[in-house]
């Protein structure tokens, strides 16, 4: 590879990097920008001033504070009961041989394929009928359910990467089954743990279609239902809106960044390998 | 594995006999206990919660979806509790509705187009980081897991800024190079500028994890066959299809399928954008179910639409299922 080719590519490369990064340049800018500056026809891609108005503004509007709090707990509760049954669930798939291991494995594989946005219909019946719409139990039910094939499967990939002999000498060792397994497996398991919540949170920090359809009281919904009824109603505050957008990022991010190391091999071996 | 359970049977019947005579009263629970979870009850007794979970908010649903499907179910019938079975009614309103099927075929081009700008591009990202200057790809990596890491509905809104008639920077910079025909040019006028806007949204959110997951692939092509094609003095091109691709092509099958199953469903974007507008000019499969459905009561009817999505995703997914457990068989 020549070196001119090389320093060609490079410079390719800062501009697809500036493609990527412009959007997010672009939202937390704006989200600076003085109020004067949003709506002028001037070409500007540099704030011309700093404020913190926005943010201010973005976050007292009404109802912001209040949808930050039920995507927390929606999404935060969600992946921990999807944490507790997946680990449950993933141990003996990893570990145990018992009759209708096989069939487990094939229920869970196939739950993990199950296309949930087709799913609303008959999702909506069922909350209503257990008479969860419009609370956020209802939702965290759906999140959990959506979160817990992925997660179990995920898990028992990584509880199969540790060696059982690790067990058996603490066994050895004058452990009991449970002790053996809380002392020695499950801190190793902790990059895993990890990874595969942060997967989960994210994915119910997204969601939209069913928090729209099952929080239909307005003044009760979560931040993605928030935000696009936000930029509908208020359409001109575009300063609020990447205020708001920004806080959204913000806890993503950070998540991304702590479990950067893994994030191709979390997606791929819970869609694609054993 | 069994050598495991034979070992643990000893280790955990002798410790609790000392311990049973100091708490004599509670030993007809503790057996109990200890029998449920030493025996060959503890499997399945770990796999309850996951289980029932599963088959109560996912095996019931897909069971219910397909007997909703026919039946009539408007809001009467729904607040009255009453069931009334219409047959294939449901389907043959929808299957004779040229609306259905026209939104049927954008849904399909959609998810083309988006798969394909989405695996085209990744593959070029994921050549391009294997090509340039070290800290160069580590600024490109920062800013596509930036990309990535943003949420869906903080990204469409940041787009539907970029692309605002009056004052989005997307105008703004077409007016700077020239185009001055964009001037307050509206992207959201037509069902087909709209979409365009919403695949490339969608492209922007996709391009990074087939990007690093290709790249990993690229990084485990071993150095020596591309020794091996230059002394052979093969060009670039041919360097790149037998041994680049060779190595990366399961890879691209995974991802496009994946891309295939995600961009089929894709309903954030498309809804939070316009709705579905103008016009219905931008509704696809996923709108069309949700508007149906939850927004003018016809569940009967949405559920026969989520019935022909259901179809459709499974004839995508059973080939990928298959390949999973032939990995399951090996392993």
């Amino acid at each position: 590879m020549g070196r001119t080719k090389k320093r060609l590519a490079s410079v390719v490369g800062l501009l697809v990097a500036a493609v990527f990064a412009f959007p997010i340049y672009w939202m937390v800018t704006t989200a600076l920008k003085p109020a004067n500056q949003l709506l002028s026809d001037d070409y500007d891609l540099v704030p011309l001033g700093v404020t913190f108005q926005h943010f201010i503004d973005g976050v007292s509007k009404k109802g912001f504070l209040n949808s930050l709090e039920n995507s927390l707990i929606v999404a935060l509760v969600a992946v921990a009961f999807a944490l507790v049954a997946g680990l449950l669930a993933a141990v003996p798939l990893a570990r145990l041989k018992f009759r209708g291991r096989k069939g487990f494995l094939l229920l869970v594989l196939v739950a993990q394929m199950a296309p949930f946005e087709a799913l609303l219909i008959p999702m909506f019946l069922m909350i209503r009928s257990f008479d969860l719409l419009n609370v956020l139990p209802g939702l965290i039910l759906v999140y959990f359910a959506a979160a817990l094939p992925f997660t179990a499967w995920t898990l028992r990939g990584f509880v199969k990467g540790i060696p059982v002999d690790l067990e058996e000498a603490a066994m050895v060792d004058g452990c009991g089954r449970w002790a053996a397994f809380r002392r020695v497996t499950l801190p190793l398991l902790g990059p895993g743990l990890v990874a595969t919540s942060v997967f989960s949170f994210v994915t119910a920090w997204n969601e939209f279609l069913y928090a729209l359809t099952f929080l239909q009281d307005t003044s009760n919904v979560t931040l993605p239902v928030w935000l696009s009824s936000f930029v509908s109603v208020f359409g001109v505050d575009w300063g609020g809106a990447m205020a708001a957008s920004t806080v959204f990022t913000v806890p993503v991010l950070i998540f991304f960044l702590v479990v950067q190391r893994n994030l191709v091999s979390g997606v791929t071996a819970g869609a694609v390998k054993g | 594995m069994s050598v495991t359970t034979k070992a643990a049977v000893p280790a955990g019947t002798t410790p609790p006999a000392p311990r049973s005579t100091v708490s004599d009263g509670e030993s007809g629970i503790g057996t109990f206990v200890r029998r449920l979870f030493s025996q060959r009850a503890l499997p399945y007794l770990l796999l309850l919660p996951a289980t029932a979970t599963i088959l109560v908010m996912l095996g019931w649903p897909v069971v219910s979806v397909v007997l909703t499907s026919f039946r009539k179910l408007d809001l009467g019938e729904l607040f009255q509790g009453k069931i009334v079975w219409n047959g294939l009614d449901n389907y043959r309103v929808i299957l004779t509705d040229p609306q259905f099927w026209q939104i049927t075929l954008r849904t399909v081009l959609f998810t083309a187009a988006c798969v394909i700008c989405t695996v085209g591009g990744g593959l070029l990202v994921a050549l391009l980081m294997k090509h340039v200057h070290g800290w160069v790809r580590v600024v490109l990596q920062l800013a596509l897991v930036l990309a990535w890491a943003m949420p869906i509905l903080a990204a469409t809104t940041v787009f539907q800024w970029m692309f605002d008639q009056n004052y989005g920077i997307l105008n703004k910079t077409l007016v700077e190079l020239g185009f001055t025909g964009f001037h307050h040019y509206s992207w959201f006028q037509t069902g087909l500028s709209t979409m365009t806007v919403i695949v490339i949204l969608i492209t922007w959110q996709g391009i990074p994890f087939v990007a690093f997951t290709l790249y990993a692939g690229v990084l485990g092509v071993p150095a020596d066959l591309y020794e091996a094609a230059g002394l052979d003095g093969a060009s670039n091109w041919q360097t790149f299809r037998s041994v680049t691709w060779t190595a990366l092509r399961p890879l691209v099958n995974v991802v496009t399928f994946l891309s295939l199953l995600w961009d089929f469903k894709v309903f954030t974007q498309v809804w939070a954008i316009r709705q579905g507008g103008p016009d219905g000019g931008s509704q696809t499969l996923p709108t069309l179910q949700y508007l149906k459905g939850i927004a003018t009561s016809h569940f009967g009817a949405a559920a026969a639409v989520s019935v022909i999505m259901i179809l459709a995703l499974v004839v995508l997914t059973a080939q990928n299922l298959r390949l999973m457990l032939r990995t399951e068989e090996v392993d």
